[in-house]
């Protein structure tokens, strides 16, 4: 046995989450699914607009969901007392939203002093853009990320899905950093976090080569700076491509062995990346007159088999039907709000010791609403009923 | 007052190029005491690059220094018994271990879990893999670009394309895939490192880069556990031009006097708003335009007529007057313009740091700003190889 315990790591801490669309539901996936208890609040006055499709079932698995309309100043009051009873709170309002609803960090502070209160935004709470409108896939082009990644001489990429989960992830870090200063400190914190700066702290081999160099990097598709060959090949098949990326000599030498090309194995020119960065082009073409007759995991496998990094470009229901993750238990059959079961997503990371991830489906508006209401903050029946009439709880 | 959120949290980083120091990295940023453990020869990343004029120099490397800022650096051929006898003995020392070795690698050379737990029974490892240590691909090889393909980011970060036979699905700039399994062990630490401070048990923990990498397009997943088909890659067979998962927006990049510009006036009210900017054109009244689903119908002609306005603007001045009108609306920024760029340097996002090798550098500083605490940024640069040797080993 590795671990005498297995206890989820957050067990015990309380989450509130006012947070809404994917960024931050996302940081309280993450929380809730090691074991904090994560209330997300929101309010039928202005519905999660994930809610409209299946996207929320993901990003608010594990969560409880409490109905509150924070627009009334009772349903400020009300929050406030969750804020007190709460370690961390979490939200990802427009700036000044939050704090024009009367839960600035001075006020949660007062309520709870020792609060870990993070405050997402895309550009940040402070400087002369902190106001600029902002969708995640829109606000990549403001931090540089998509000015690096495209085909070779083409445009910027339009979009991609990145900023969002990947801030999710980062909200989850910090504020688990924050509660590891608390437990040694007592002290609590405001995080004002920046999800454009997040994107552009992803790139620093850019920003260093222009420093360096003075020239601008620029959108290389599939192929890297160091090594060749590099790239998504043809696969038999419609749309049907395999990733191979050769890091080593040791590499260059299987793929030629694999692909049954001792004459390009045997040429000298080529032992090295320096010499194949120089006819990438041509040896491009080599790989693909090998991968084009393939199924694109068959190729996977006979160069993994071989040592070479290589893996099928899936689309995202080719990646939902992957045997690894179907092996690895990635997915877990939850019965969801509709009744149905469906296989939803996990996390990246297991424990040695047995610690299971807490995997459950996510909840309906106010379903939570006589636990947080009734149980937590100790209200009546009456009272809850006459908060639901008055749309408060709501 | 200590600094960031880690003081006395001890680190080792026995990391190779990219996740595992990432990771350590952003351990480094928040206050913790980070030891990067390299061999004799150095990180597979000295020799990585950008280099200063592309001349390959193993202090010079600018992966390499951004990766491993604010950390000292100690050099071990764990190979070795003395050498990794000291490695054993800062293992003692440690809160945290983060690695991405081959599998089997430290437990060959004496240096697995069990080892370094006898040393340090609470002691908390991090092990970043390819594809965890189960299933058919464990044990098989990954990197930047086969993670970004296998786990569908590739196929959703162009957006349609005109022909997907012959536009392949590409990756995104930098090393995005590696980036992202080095938070996912960070922010698995921590969570270990906070159950350790609670219950002083320690553990190990294995990341899945892979699956790390899934963790991103969970929309994506969920509407194929939904039965939904994933969308279509050819730009012709799609609703809307939508740019990624549920994001179904009337958008896309306009050209400029200077650059691009990235629009998405996709809701009524904003279109209304952005014909304002453009000082209401008499093709905006035209029928043509009239709805959402009449822009998306005529896409390309809507596009053309917007692209005449814009061509004649700086891409900065076309995002002001948006944003003026609170249209989504923002300049396709180049590195310089980041570091150029006022928001940011009123915000002090890029720390600039010395280096005795590369010289003064600004190098992007962390995405936060925290209300308590003073972060350590700019405490120290990258180590060169052995730096601290004779400081952590002297008898």
């Amino acid at each position: 046995m590795r671990c005498s315990v297995s206890k989820l790591p957050l067990q015990g801490l309380r989450v509130l989450d006012f947070s809404w669309i994917i960024a931050g539901p996302t940081a309280g996936r993450f929380l809730a699914m090691m074991g904090a208890e994560v209330i997300k609040v929101g309010s039928a006055r202005r519905p999660d607009p994930s809610s409209a499709g299946p996207a929320f079932q993901v990003y608010n698995q594990s969560k409880r969901y409490a109905a509150l309309n924070i627009s009334r100043p009772e349903g400020v009051a009300i929050a406030k007392r969750l804020v007190a009873i709460s370690d961390v709170v979490v939200e990802n309002f427009a700036v000044g939203v939050f704090e024009r609803l009367g839960l600035s960090y001075e006020v949660l502070r007062q309520e709870r002093p020792d609060v870990v209160f993070v405050s997402s935004s895309g550009t940040g709470h402070t400087g002369p853009d902190k106001d600029f409108v902002a969708y995640g896939s829109l606000l990549q082009h403001y931090t540089g990320w998509n000015s690096v990644s495209g085909y070779t001489g083409g445009e910027p990429v339009p979009g991609g899905l990145w900023a969002d989960p990947w801030v999710g992830m980062e909200l989850a870090m910090l504020a688990v950093a924050a509660l590891n200063n608390r437990i040694e400190t007592g002290r609590g914190q405001h995080v004002d976090f920046s999800m454009a700066e997040a994107l552009s702290g992803s790139i620093p081999e850019a920003i260093l080569d222009y420093q360096m160099n003075g020239r601008l990097p620029q959108p290389q598709g599939n192929r890297d700076a160091h090594h060749a060959p590099y790239g998504a090949y043809r696969c038999k098949g419609a749309d049907r491509w395999v990733a191979i990326a050769i890091t080593d000599d040791d590499e260059w030498r299987s793929l030629c062995r694999v692909m049954g090309r001792a004459d390009l194995a045997g040429d000298p020119t080529l032992a090295h990346a320096e010499g194949r960065l120089k006819r990438q082009d041509e040896l491009d073409e080599a790989v693909t007159t090998w991968t084009k007759d393939l199924e694109d995991y068959e190729a996977m496998r006979l160069l993994q088999e071989a040592g070479v990094p290589a893996g099928p470009s899936l689309d995202v229901c080719r990646v939902f039907h992957d045997p690894h993750l179907r092996e690895t238990g990635f997915f877990s059959p939850l019965e969801t709000s509709d009744g149905e079961t469906h296989d939803l997503p996990s996390l990246g990371w297991r424990f040695d010791d047995g610690t299971e991830a807490d995997v459950r489906a996510a909840p309906t508006l106010g379903q939570s609403n006589d636990y947080v209401y009734g149980e937590l903050l100790g209200m009546s029946r009456k009272d809850i009923t006459r908060l639901e009439q008055e749309q408060v709880i709501y | 007052m200590a600094l960031g959120l880690l003081p006395g949290v001890r680190v080792l980083d026995v990391g190779e190029r990219i996740s595992a120091p990432y990771c350590a990295r952003i351990l480094a940023n928040l206050g913790a005491d980070v030891i990067k453990v390299e061999t004799p020869d150095g990180d597979e990343s000295r020799r990585m690059g950008p280099f200063p004029e592309d001349a390959p120099h193993p202090e010079k490397s600018g992966l390499f220094l951004a990766l491993n800022l604010n950390k000292r650096g100690v050099t071990l051929d764990l190979e070795s018994r003395p050498d990794a006898d000291r490695f054993l003995e800062l293992a003692r020392t440690a809160d945290i271990i983060v690695e991405n070795q081959p599998a089997g690698w430290l437990d060959a050379r004496g240096l697995g879990y069990d080892a370094l737990r006898q040393t340090n029974p609470e002691v908390i490892v991090a092990s970043i893999t390819p594809f965890g240590e189960s299933g058919p691909y464990a044990g098989f090889k990954a990197n930047d670009l086969t993670l970004y393909h296998m786990s569908g980011q590739a196929h959703g970060v162009l957006g349609p394309v005109d022909d997907p036979e012959s536009d392949p699905p590409i990756r995104a700039g930098g090393h995005q895939a590696e980036f992202l399994a080095g938070m996912a062990a960070a922010t698995a630490s921590l969570m270990a490192l906070y159950r350790k401070r609670a219950t002083g048990v320690g553990c190990r923990l294995v990341v899945s880069s892979f699956e790390a990498m899934v963790t991103q397009i969970i929309s994506g997943l969920a509407n194929c556990a939904y039965g939904q088909p994933a969308p279509s890659r050819e730009k012709d067979r799609t609703a809307e031009p939508a740019v990624g998962g549920m994001v179904r927006a009337v958008g896309g990049l306009l050209p400029c006097t200077d650059g691009y510009v990235a629009i998405s006036p996709r809701e009524e009210a904003q279109w209304q708003r952005w014909l304002e900017v453009m000082g209401n054109p008499d093709w905006g009244t035209d029928k043509r335009f009239a709805t959402r689903e009449a822009r998306h119908s005529n896409y390309d002609e809507l596009w053309r007529l917007v692209g005449q306005w814009t061509q004649e603007r700086s891409k900065h001045d076309v995002a002001r007057m948006g944003q003026e009108r609170r249209v989504a609306c923002f300049p396709v920024n180049t590195v310089e313009d980041l570091l150029g760029n006022d928001h940011l340097r009123e915000r002090e996002f890029f720390v600039q740091v010395d280096h005795p090798e590369a010289g003064a550098l600004r190098y992007p500083g962390v995405a936060y700003r925290l209300a308590n605490t003073p972060l350590p940024l700019d405490s120290r640069p990258a180590p060169l190889l052995g730096q601290h040797n004779h400081e952590m080993f002297r008898e």
